[in-house]
Order: C-alpha cells, then sequence, then structure tokens
C-alpha cells in the first residue's frame, strides 16, 4: 500500500490541508487516507465519568467529517477512504503512516498563533520532523486560516 | 415438646436479662450522687445561631475539680445534672475552640434553688469568636483550593481532597503543639457533609446513565431539524428549548455532552458554523437549567441547605428563567445573524447520515426511564407532602430503574461519578472548616453591615456578587461558602425570610457561568468538542458572546425577583 495520509479535525482549517492533499494525489496518482483522532484530553479537567459515551459521539462526528473530507477528494476524481483512531493525535498519525506505508503526510500550519494544541506552529515542525524519521513518508505541512471565529 | 421447652428456657433467659439491665438502669438513674436539679440553658453565638460540642463544666468556686459536665447539643441546648453535695458557690466554666472560653457564677438565689432540688434556666449565653492560627490556616487552605481549582493547576476533586487532607495533617500533627492550630476532629469535619446532597446527585446521575445512552438527544435533535425545516432562525430557537429543558433535569455537562457533537453535524450539514449553534446551546444549557432544583449542582446545594423544594424553585424561579431565556434567544440570533444567514440546503448524503444518527437507539429503555422518570417528577412535586426529601426521591426512583431494565451493574456504577461525589464530599469539608473558625461569621458580619436593613440592595448585591464571582470562580464552591452567609442575612434582613436570597444566589451563580468559558463546567466541555473538530471556542471568543448574555439574562431574571417579592 502507499499513499497519502492527510491528518484532519474539520473545520476551515482542514480545508486547505484537504485541497494539498487532493493536489498532491493528482499529481501523483495516490489514495487519500483521511485520519480524524478521538482525543479526550479535554476531558480531564472536567468532572465527568462520561469519557465512553463522549468518544462515541466524537467517533461518529469523525465520521461525518471524514464523509464530507472524502466526498471533497471523490469530487476530483480521487479515491479517498477515511480512518477513524482513538488515542494521541501524534502517536495516531504515525501508526496509520507505518500501516498504511504513506508517502506523503499533510498536516496543516496555523497562519496565526492560537491557542497551544497538537497543531500549534512550533510543535508541528517538530512533529513533521518526527515522522519522516519514523515513518517513509514525506512530511507537507501546509498554511491555514484558523480564522473561523463566529 | 422438647422444642417448647427450649422457647421457655428462651423467653426466661431473655425475661431475665431485661429484668436485669432494667434495674440496673433504675439504679443509675437514681445515683445517690446526683441531685434531681438540673441547671439548662442554651449557648449561641453572635448571629444567635446555637452552638454545638461546647464544653460546659460545673465547677465549686476556686476548685478545678468538675462537678458536673456536658456538651451542647445541635440546637445549642445543655443540661447540667446537679451533684447531691451541693457546695455554696458555683461557676460555670464555658468553652470551645475557635470562640472565647466564659466563666460564669451562679448567684446564691440559683444555688439555694439548687439545693432545694429545683432546676434552673440560665439566660442565653453568647459566645464571642476567636481568632487564632486556625483561623488563618483554615482560610489559606481554602484560597488555595479556590486558586488550584481556577488555574487547572490540579483537577477539582483533587484540589479539594487536598485542602481536606492538609486542613487534617494541621488539626491532628499540630494540636499536641498548640492548641490554637486544631480546626476540627475527623468526627467534627464529616459533621458538615451534607449527605442529601451526594445521594440526590448520585441518584440523578445512575438515571442519566441510562437515558444517555437511549439516542433520545441524537433524535430531538435531528427532530429539531425536521420540523425547522432547515430554517435557522426556527432551528436555533428549538434547540436551544431542547438543551434547556433537558439541563433542567439532567446535568449541564452530560447535556451538553451528547448536544454538541449532533448539533456540531446539523450546522456542518447546512453549511454555518457550528459555533453559531452550540454557544447559543450552551447558553440555554446555563439559564434554563436554574429552573428546578436538581437542574444544577447549585441549586442541589441551595435547595439542601435552605430547604427549598422542587416546587418552590419551579414556581419562584420559572418565570424568571422564561423571561431571561427569552431574551437570550433574541440575543443569540442577533449576535450570531452573520453567520446563520449563510445557511444552505443540506446535502442528500448529510442528511441521510443525520437521519440515520437521529434514532433511538435503545426505545425499550427509554420507555422505561420515562415511566420513571415521570413517576420521580411525580415524587419531587408531591412528595413535599410526605416529607420525602429529594435525595430519597432520587435513590429509589434510580434504584427502581435498575430493578426494572437490569442493566450490568458494574456499568451503572462505573457511571456514577465518584470523582464529583468525592469533589462535594470534600468541597463540603473545606468550606466546613472555614465556617468553623468563624471566617464565614465575618464575611456575613461584613456584608450584613454593608448591606444594612435594604433588602432590594441585599438582594441585588448578593445576585450580581454571584454573577460577577462566577464569571472568574468555579460557582460550586463559591456556592457552598455563600450559603452560610446568605442563611444569616435571610435571618438578620427584614423581608428576607421568604427566602428570596436562596434564590438571588442560585440565579446569580447559574447565570453568571455564561460569563466566561471557565465560569461553567458545561462551557468547558463544549469547547473541547468543539475544538477537537477544528472549530476552537477561544477565552476571548467566549467572553465576547457570553458577557453580553450574561448581562441581560442576570438582568432580566433580576427584574423578575424584584418584581415577585417586592411588589
Amino acid at each position: 500500500m502507499s499513499g497519502i495520509v492527510c491528518a484532519i479535525r474539520g473545520g476551515p482549517s482542514s480545508q486547505s490541508t484537504i485541497e494539498k492533499a487532493i493536489e498532491l494525489a493528482l499529481e501523483y496518482s495516490l489514495p487519500i487516507y483521511f485520519v480524524y483522532v478521538v482525543n479526550l484530553d479535554f476531558m480531564a479537567h472536567s468532572s465527568s465519568s462520561r469519557v465512553h459515551m463522549i468518544s462515541q459521539e466524537l467517533e461518529h462526528l469523525g465520521e461525518f467529517i471524514l464523509l464530507n473530507a472524502k466526498s471533497k477528494a471523490e469530487k476530483m476524481g480521487v479515491a479517498a477512504e477515511g480512518i477513524i483512531r482513538h488515542g494521541e493525535v501524534g502517536n495516531e498519525i504515525i501508526e496509520v503512516s507505518r500501516e498504511y506505508d504513506a508517502n506523503f503526510v499533510i498536516l496543516g500550519q496555523p497562519r496565526r498563533k492560537g491557542e497551544e494544541d497538537f497543531f500549534s506552529d512550533k510543535r508541528l515542525k517538530v512533529f513533521a520532523s518526527n515522522i519522516e524519521e519514523k515513518t517513509n513518508a514525506k512530511a507537507v505541512l501546509t498554511e491555514v486560516n484558523q480564522n473561523n471565529e463566529a | 415438646m422438647k422444642r417448647k421447652v427450649l422457647w421457655v428456657v428462651f423467653v426466661g433467659l431473655l425475661l431475665g436479662i431485661s429484668i436485669a439491665l432494667l434495674w440496673q438502669g433504675q439504679d443509675s438513674l437514681a445515683s445517690p450522687e446526683e441531685n434531681e436539679a438540673w441547671i439548662v440553658g442554651i449557648i449561641q453565638d453572635n448571629h444567635n445561631a446555637p452552638v454545638e460540642e461546647v464544653q460546659v463544666t460545673l465547677h465549686a468556686s476556686g476548685s478545678d475539680a468538675p462537678l458536673s459536665e456536658t456538651l451542647t447539643q445541635a440546637d445549642g441546648h445543655y443540661t447540667l445534672v446537679m451533684p447531691k453535695e451541693i457546695p455554696d458557690s458555683l461557676s460555670i466554666q464555658i468553652s470551645r475552640s475557635h470562640f472565647r472560653s466564659i466563666e460564669i457564677n451562679l448567684t446564691s438565689e440559683e444555688i439555694q434553688n439548687l439545693k432545694s432540688g429545683r432546676t434552673i434556666t440560665k439566660p442565653a449565653i453568647t459566645l464571642e469568636r476567636q481568632i487564632g492560627a486556625a483561623f488563618w490556616i483554615a482560610t489559606i487552605i481554602f484560597v488555595l483550593v479556590l486558586v488550584l481549582i481556577a488555574t487547572g493547576v490540579f483537577h477539582n476533586t483533587l484540589a479539594a481532597l487536598t485542602g481536606t487532607a492538609l486542613l487534617f495533617v494541621v488539626s491532628y500533627l499540630g494540636r499536641p503543639f498548640s492548641e490554637t492550630l486544631f480546626i476540627f476532629n475527623f468526627h467534627g469535619a464529616i459533621k458538615y457533609i451534607d449527605w442529601n446532597v451526594i445521594f440526590l446527585v448520585m441518584g440523578m446521575m445512575i438515571l442519566i446513565a441510562v437515558i444517555e445512552n437511549t439516542g433520545i438527544f441524537q433524535w430531538l435533535s435531528y427532530f429539531a431539524y425536521r420540523i425547522s425545516g432547515g430554517r435557522v432562525w426556527l432551528l436555533i430557537p428549538v434547540l436551544m428549548l431542547i438543551t434547556g429543558i433537558a439541563s433542567a433535569f439532567l446535568d449541564n455537562v452530560t447535556t451538553m455532552l451528547l448536544m454538541t457533537p449532533i448539533s456540531v453535524q446539523i450546522a456542518l450539514a447546512i453549511g454555518i458554523n457550528p459555533l453559531a449553534m452550540i454557544i447559543p446551546e450552551v447558553f440555554a444549557s446555563n439559564v434554563v437549567g436554574v429552573s428546578t432544583l436538581v437542574g444544577t449542582p447549585t441549586n442541589i446545594l441551595i435547595g439542601s441547605y435552605g430547604d427549598i423544594s422542587f416546587n418552590d424553585f419551579l414556581a419562584n424561579l420559572t418565570p424568571g428563567v422564561i423571561l431571561a431565556f427569552v431574551g437570550l434567544i433574541i440575543y443569540s440570533l442577533l449576535t450570531f445573524k452573520k453567520d446563520l444567514s449563510q445557511a444552505k440546503t443540506a446535502s442528500p448524503e448529510l442528511l441521510a447520515m443525520l437521519a440515520e444518527r437521529g434514532k433511538i437507539t435503545k426505545p425499550e429503555h427509554l420507555k422505561k426511564a420515562g415511566v420513571v422518570g415521570a413517576g420521580m417528577l411525580l415524587l419531587f412535586i408531591f412528595g413535599e407532602r410526605l416529607h420525602l426529601v429529594p435525595a430519597v426521591t432520587a435513590l429509589v426512583s434510580a434504584t427502581a430503574l435498575m430493578v426494572w431494565i437490569k442493566p450490568d451493574i458494574e456499568e451503572m456504577i462505573d457511571a456514577v461519578d465518584w470523582t464529583t461525589l468525592v469533589f462535594f464530599m470534600s468541597l463540603f469539608i473545606v468550606v466546613g472548616a472555614i465556617q468553623e473558625v468563624g471566617l464565614i461569621s465575618i464575611i456575613a458580619d461584613s456584608i450584613g453591615k454593608m448591606v444594612g436593613d435594604s433588602l432590594v440592595l441585599t438582594m441585588l448585591s448578593v445576585i450580581w456578587l454571584g454573577a460577577i464571582l462566577s464569571v472568574f470562580v468555579a460557582n460550586i464552591p463559591f456556592t457552598a461558602a455563600m450559603l452560610p452567609i446568605v442563611g444569616y442575612l435571610t435571618l438578620t434582613v427584614p423581608g428576607a425570610e421568604t427566602k428570596v436570597l436562596y434564590y438571588c444566589l442560585s440565579i446569580g451563580a447559574a447565570l453568571g457561568g455564561n460569563g466566561s468559558l471557565i465560569g461553567a463546567s458545561a462551557n468547558m466541555v463544549t469547547a473541547g468538542i468543539s475544538n477537537s473538530v477544528g472549530y476552537p471556542i477561544t477565552y476571548a471568543t467566549f467572553f465576547k458572546k457570553g458577557f453580553p448574555a450574561m448581562l441581560i439574562t442576570v438582568t432580566l431574571a433580576t427584574l423578575w425577583l424584584l418584581l415577585h417579592f417586592l411588589l
């Protein structure tokens, strides 16, 4: 297997990531594996034991986001698959890249400083080199606009 | 025959033991060392509240040897039993941790009465607070717990547990060195735990665990989409209403955990920014939840402390909540007007997926949970006549539901949020400590002096202090600390005996949660879900939308409370 792993989490910030993955897929005739990782770190400070239930709900939400991305790729004539994973975002992206022997891993790079999370600028560059060390894939960073305030 | 003999022997034995015990009892009642006379009285603090466990000791003047001693009861009463031989001069020594000890000499007339076997009743004795090392230590620990919760350095439960542990360490290890370091012992600390709150929350958690897995929220949300026909100006209020009603009976965090994912899907399907849908929903959850006793943890605390029933909350708060909710709907539609105008027709593919999600997954469980839920509601409403406390209603309903549906008991035990229950228990102890050492009493005095006899000023102070502080600090510890203060003001401010100040605290603490992202746990989990699907809700975004929403809803609810209680 080979192809392009594209990690998305929905929202406008994922659109340019999806577009970049489609562009590369057309150029190299590769399928895209869209990955959505269910991560429950945000529950760490909430006094709720509903981890199992919210994990399921986020999985459904992830399926919905992946369906959107897949249909966008398929409209452009690119074969696409959606993959849901649970756990730490970085580890899961590396795992999927290894499993699918990915040629490229597309990651969204924020254009402006947002909240400190996995996809923040500084951490993303470290992660990109980590991917290239641990897998056969080339990490591709795409600039995304995070301005999606209501 | 043999059996009969055995029975006779057994009954005879029982009779013998009973007579022996009775004889012994009579013997002790008529102790030759005691007189028939008593000294009775009551001990209170400067708020006229009874003081429990005060050491009351009778001495012969000039002697340290106690002639009689006792502890005051929960109602502050004490009874000193007189010895057979009564000296000519007597004094009563009164002492308790965190209060100044006093000694009262009995008059010769009182002593004469006692000698003649007559009981004397002493006038109420007021103890003055003593501020010592324990006062400052308990205060520092309380502030430390608040800071740990606010900064998120520790999980809420760990922060409260740390506070509790520190209180015990200081009390037990410090006391051998200095009596002034003693705050309370274990027995004294657990008296502050409100078990009514613990069991009510636990019962509700079990019920919620059954309901949340039935798919009812997903079905309701999809139903809202269908009846609105995709018209967002109708869809948003309907979703807000569903969220609000659910929050009035379930906890807000669970409601938002269930509503947010399906709402994000609906928003994405119709092409609008999901924040324009989920932020109004979380506002609605914080506002409408306040209309019932079980809608918010703060109401559960208030209801139990102030002895306010389910019906009282409904009757006194619901109209105000409806008023605030209408204001909130108008505000939400206006503030998100630009985003909502982007709505388009959903694609058939996404609609099919939504329809698939919007199905009841466990109809049998839902039916049974509906029946038990309706029964529980009736018991909440009418149980007052049977003196049925809400904790019993919730516990009986939860047990009945479990017996009926026979779930995996391990799953049900897992569904109970033990961290929250431990948080409540530890918090009660930490707040109990500042109550024990007199901090609450000092704050209550200061507020009392500031507001004077004006009920309007007191109402406005409690509502807005609650609302503004809830924007910055967690509203559960704040409410727990405010309750004794509100209790004192209810007794001292003319016109407050209607318990209006408790409703003011309820409104302030809950609606204030909309003022910032950290104002309510429901806000945080909503932001967490939203962030994980690429729509981050930043502190600034939430504040920009939430603070005006808080001002509007608190103002409207304040108007209602003023009209309802003052006209």
